[in-house]
């Protein structure tokens, strides 16, 4: 079957040029079609859209707009929605994630985007969200006003399922018109939802669009960039150096780069009763998207003096993981995918035997890996794909040293401690460069309104005009009704 | 068994002639599998760290029923485990990697005499390279062995140049290189008397061989039976060429046809080598005598991929008996009818989500 | 079921149903640890008929209810072969199955008691203890305890044997629920009369015909009987199942 990507409002499908992506291997075939524009139409595309958003998007009020929203992501929240029981056919396809996974996943998500919860997106960056909409008085004096961008373009990256939709729904917010780019690894989400928005308001249906084009292909970035007043990327360090490379100086350029994320684990937490849940919420956030997100921990540092020990903490993690296998199956590998993770796996074996207290938990047959050291390691990257390791920690403030080389690369931390600890650590933690402290078993799930590698998700995208109070001082003198 | 039994075995089993046709195809599994379990059982015994790694793998010589059960040793093990039957001190020669890797550390093969890698390496380079002739005037484009002690291929071209050279052969080096003048007038030599000439090196000196040519605006039209050597490609050096562009040139500049340049894939982990039957076409099908054998494997869980699937390569060299048999390279390849195509690095994988993945990661932090 | 390249260790396999065990694992292309008290000879030929079945096979000597010798033990067969995947706990100190001329209650000391607890429990405790490191470093394994149907009902009351084999059970639910989080399972087998073996030899065909007649499958169990249960629950098949006592005695009990 045939699927096509994108959402390009003003354009025909039979004025584009369409490349094939395939998917799903022999068993289940997929072909989706994606679109590839030329210059010219990347061009029409942008003024359309900007166009679009500044005559209709703008005279929207947040309200309105929060509510166009919640319209939308209520129908994708529902089951029997035929855009939504496509997304659950097709997505375990593109993406090889279990479909039980995406299924909750998509719910989870999607719960993010209602409007009680936009209303919180909105209520984190500004203090008076109605600053959206006019001009309100600064506390300063005076007064002020957020104006979001003509054209915002997304450039979105990985599989991980539903990702363009959080800053979508971003760019929408503050009236942006917004013109993202699918990745090749999952190009179908954004455009789906796009095209939900259109059908719930007409109305903006040309306030926004969803492009592709092939990884590598400057001339089509390009194309986009010249276009936008702010740019939203999602890559790993090299891919976004080369996009701030090519975006004008004058664009506001906001990179989101590959993170890595941990767990800490108290004592208290070790208890003969709460162990195994602890191992349970802590394979959990392994297991979520096979550890693809930003969020995914990659270590699990773990505090000795429980009555459990943390060795066998890593024993109830190995188990924890095998049943996971079977209630939300890893996807499958490619070749280089495992050969990462079985070089991984060698390095923890042969320091294993150079005497060191280290270890490999279960076997070479398992769809995980659990290594466990005893002793002090730094912060490393796992091999992905539900590779872990839990390193041993005399008290969890320990954690600090070993993470403090790496502070431009920590995102978050899943805790599982006592409120006095959680309170030190955090201060700790976020020092060091930590941006984002949750429960153990919630790594993967962000709230809404989270500030995505400690920055603002609206207030980044806007420009503030602000009319100082000498303006209104002196315009008051040129008043009809001055006295 | 002794180290001196397990010497003796394995000379017999590289000297045998019952596989006159081809070295490499009818030594029947049962005798390969015979003599490896024996070896395996003997590094089981003698090589503890091994033993602990086979152990941990959950296999031991009661379990393995052939080759391909004995555990694959990764090859970067060799840097941090000391592998060896003898002890360290008493070993012969060790050879060691070239140590490009971060942290320096070279992988080190202990050879505790070198009778058996002697003996493979010449019964391979007769057959493959040599076929037809005894002797060949030959050309060494390396260092010698006491310049480089610890190279395993400068004892290999020492070997060949010994048992296979002419009283005319010789190394074609001086200090800062090659020995130009010394070689083109070897060259020349052998265009006008019409003599077979061999030139063997490492891959990578033939370009600044070829480079010096292009600049004094040389090429050679060596006489019919003359044969080209390389082994160990371009990674890392200077400026890395095409398979094809570099036999294409080698034939332009020497008048060697493709079909007579042969590249030796051999390994400082290993004891025998890989060879192909020329590279008129690349990548060129490797094979290696009857004493080593090898498999394409999913490096995950260890098993065979289907024939004809990429993977990654698994050795098993019975002449390799001071260390240990089996070996797992970083190479991926695909198995073929004869042999096998080397499809180079198993590159490591692209993050598909905003996870950070180890390159990656040592880059950023390194930065 | 397929355990090639799985290790069985089997407690007690020199004869009788520990034996037929043993025989039943390595026809499955099992490696098979046969630990046995004295009879060598008898071992060894249990060893034999392993290997001519199609697996491997090697005996190991060592009193399980020694609790210095049962580390050894384990020890040896991980030196041999490499881990453990599957524990047979089918070794029991020696009793006479003799209705006519057992010992009733008042004739019992707490030693008997003892003596068989020791047999029965003591040794699956330690062997267990010792096998579990292994077993929990690779996240997978499973025990067999062979127990008996008295149990549930005790036809003929054997009180000390019986007791003991009743602890074993708590003992093995008990561990079940510990280990379980592990990716280890606790079964037992409990049969009934076994017959041909030491403990069954003497019985008389009156006692075996009583049985019989309230055995729905109608006739009295042979060693090989048992050997398929616990295989079952030695393998993957039975992977959802921890903590259970299967009843091989023809259904003479139903619980």
């Amino acid at each position: 079957m045939i699927e096509k990507a994108g959402y390009l409002p003003g354009l025909a499908d039979d004025a584009v040029d369409w490349q094939t992506l395939r998917f799903g291997g022999n068993d289940n075939p997929l072909e989706i079609a994606v679109p590839v524009l030329t210059d010219a139409q990347m061009k029409a595309l942008a003024g359309r859209v900007r166009a679009a958003s500044r005559e209709r998007l703008k005279s929207l009020t947040l309200a309105q707009i929060i509510g166009i929203i919640d319209a939308a992501v209520a129908r994708l929240l529902d089951r029997s929605d035929p855009v939504r029981r496509k997304a659950e056919e097709i997505l375990p396809i593109v993406t090889g994630y279990d479909a039980e996974m995406i299924r909750l996943g998509l719910t989870g998500y999607l719960k993010t985007f209602r409007k009680s919860e936009l209303q919180k997106f909105a209520a984190e960056d500004f203090a008076n969200p109605l600053i959206l909409d006019d001009f309100q008085p600064m506390p300063k004096g005076g007064f002020a006003r957020a104006f979001g961008p003509d054209v915002l373009a997304h450039i979105w990256a990985g599989n991980v399922p539903g990702l363009p939709v959080w800053s979508l729904v971003s760019g929408l917010l503050v009236k942006a018109g917004n013109i993202g780019k699918v990745p090749s690894a999952e190009p179908l989400f954004a455009g789906w939802f796009a095209q939900v928005l259109s059908e719930v308001a007409p109305g903006i249906a040309d306030c926004f669009a969803v492009v592709w084009w092939k990884g590598g292909d400057t001339d089509r970035e390009e194309a986009l960039l010249r276009e936008s007043d702010a740019v939203l990327a999602y890559g790993g360090n090299e891919s976004l150096a080369a996009i701030r490379d090519r975006v004008p100086v004058t664009t506001r350029f906001l990179p989101y780069g590959h993170k890595v994320s941990f767990g800490a684990i108290s004592r208290t937490a070790l208890d003969t009763r709460k162990a195994k849940d602890t191992a349970h919420q802590a394979a959990y956030d392994v297991i979520r998207y096979d550890q693809q997100g930003c969020y995914s921990p990659h270590v699990f540092f773990v505090e000795r003096g429980g009555r459990v020990s943390p060795g066998d903490f890593a024993q109830y993690l190995a188990h924890e993981l095998d049943t996971f296998e079977k209630k939300y199956p890893r996807r499958a590998l490619s070749i280089s995918e495992a050969r990462d993770i079985a070089a991984w796996r060698h390095g923890e074996e042969v320091r294993s035997f150079a005497g060191e207290n280290r270890g490999l938990i279960g076997n070479p047959d398992n769809a995980w890996s659990v290594a466990f050291v005893d002793g002090d390691e730094d912060l490393s990257p796992s091999g992905l794909n539900r590779t872990i390791k839990v390193v041993t920690v005399d008290a969890l403030s320990d954690i600090v040293p070993r993470i403090a080389p790496y502070k431009r690369l920590l995102q978050t931390v899943g805790i599982a401690a006592p409120p006095a600890e959680l309170y030190s650590l955090s201060a700790a933690l976020g020092r060091a460069g930590v941006t984002r402290i949750c429960a153990l078993g919630h790594m993967t799930a962000p709230e809404a309104g989270w500030h995505h590698d400690g920055r603002f998700n609206l207030l980044d995208l806007v420009t503030i005009t602000e009319i100082e109070r000498s303006a209104e001082t002196a315009a008051d003198t040129y008043a009809p009704y001055a006295d | 068994m002794t180290q001196d039994d397990i010497i003796e075995m394995l000379l017999a089993f590289i000297a045998a002639d019952d596989e006159r046709s081809d070295i490499r195809t009818q030594t029947s599994e049962d005798t390969f599998n015979d003599v490896a379990l024996r070896l395996f059982a003997y590094q089981f015994e003698n090589n503890k760290p091994f033993r602990r790694f086979s152990i941990q793998r959950g296999r031991t010589p009661r379990t393995a029923r052939s080759w391909r059960d004995i555990p694959a040793v990764p090859i970067n093990a060799f840097k941090e485990l000391t592998l060896s039957c003898c002890a360290p001190e008493d070993a012969a020669r060790v050879f060691m990697t070239s140590g490009t890797t971060l942290g320096g550390r070279r992988g080190k093969s202990y050879h505790a005499n070198l009778s058996v890698y002697d003996a493979s390496m010449i019964r391979g380079f007769k057959e493959y390279f040599m076929a037809d002739r005894d002797r060949i005037d030959m050309g060494i484009l390396f260092p010698t062995e006491s310049i480089m002690p610890n190279s395993s291929l400068a004892h290999y071209l020492a070997l060949a140049l010994a048992h296979f050279g002419t009283p005319d052969s010789g190394y074609m080096m001086q200090d800062d290189g090659i020995a130009f003048d010394h070689l083109f007038a070897a060259l020349d030599r052998a265009q006008e008397s019409g003599t077979p000439y061999a030139l063997l090196g490492a891959s990578y000196s033939y370009v600044p061989l070829l480079d010096e040519m292009h600049r004094r605006g040389l090429a050679f039209t060596l006489p019919e039976g003359s044969r080209l050597f390389d082994t160990g490609g371009f990674k890392g050096q200077s400026r890395e060429l095409g398979l094809d562009e570099f036999y294409d040139q080698l034939a332009a500049g020497f008048g060697v046809p493709r079909e007579k340049c042969t590249n030796m894939y051999g390994m400082t982990e290993l004891s025998t080598q890989f060879y192909d039957r020329g590279n008129a076409t690349c990548p060129s099908v490797k094979s290696g005598p009857h004493w080593i054998r090898s498999r394409v494997i999913n490096p995950l869980t260890g098993e065979d991929v289907p024939f004809g699937e990429t993977g990654v390569l698994v050795h098993c060299d019975l002449a390799h008996f001071n260390i240990v048999s089996t070996i797992l390279t970083e190479d991926a390849g695909v198995e073929t009818e004869d042999g096998f195509l080397l499809l180079g690095r198993a590159d490591g994988a692209e993050a598909r989500g905003c996870s950070m993945a180890v390159e990656e990661f040592l880059k950023a932090a390194r930065a | 079921m397929n355990f090639t390249d799985k290790v069985v260790l089997v407690t007690g396999a020199s004869r009788g149903i520990g034996a037929a065990i043993a025989r039943a694992f390595a026809a499955e292309g099992a490696s098979v640890a046969v630990n046995y008290l004295q009879n060598a000879e008898a071992a060894e030929a249990v060893v034999a008929a392993c290997t001519e079945a199609g697996g491997d096979a090697s005996s190991f000597r060592a009193d399980v209810t020694d609790s210095d010798a049962v580390p050894a033990l384990v020890d040896d067969v991980l030196e041999t072969f490499g881990k453990i995947d599957v524990l047979v706990n089918n070794a029991f100190r020696p009793y006479k199955f003799d209705p006519e001329n057992r010992r009733m209650f008042w004739e019992l000391d707490w030693s008997h008691y003892q003596a068989q607890i020791d047999g029965a429990l003591r040794s699956a405790h330690g062997l267990c203890k010792a096998v579990l490191p292994d077993m929990r470093r690779r996240a997978e394994g499973a025990i067999v305890n062979i127990a008996t149907d008295l149990v549930a009902r005790p036809t003929i009351p054997y009180h000390d044997y019986t007791t003991a084999k009743a602890a074993l059970i708590g003992f093995s639910r008990n561990l079940a629920v510990e280990t379980g989080p592990l990716g280890i399972r606790v079964n037992c087998v409990a049969p009934g009369l076994v017959y041909p073996t030491e403990g069954s030899k003497d019985t008389r065909e009156s006692v075996k015909d009583m049985i019989t007649a309230q055995t729905p499958l109608g006739r009295i169990a042979t060693p090989e009987d048992i050997t398929g249960p616990v295989l079952f629950l030695a393998s993957p098949w039975s992977g959802f199942m921890t903590g259970q006592t299967l009843y091989v005695d023809g259904g003479l009990v139903m619980s």
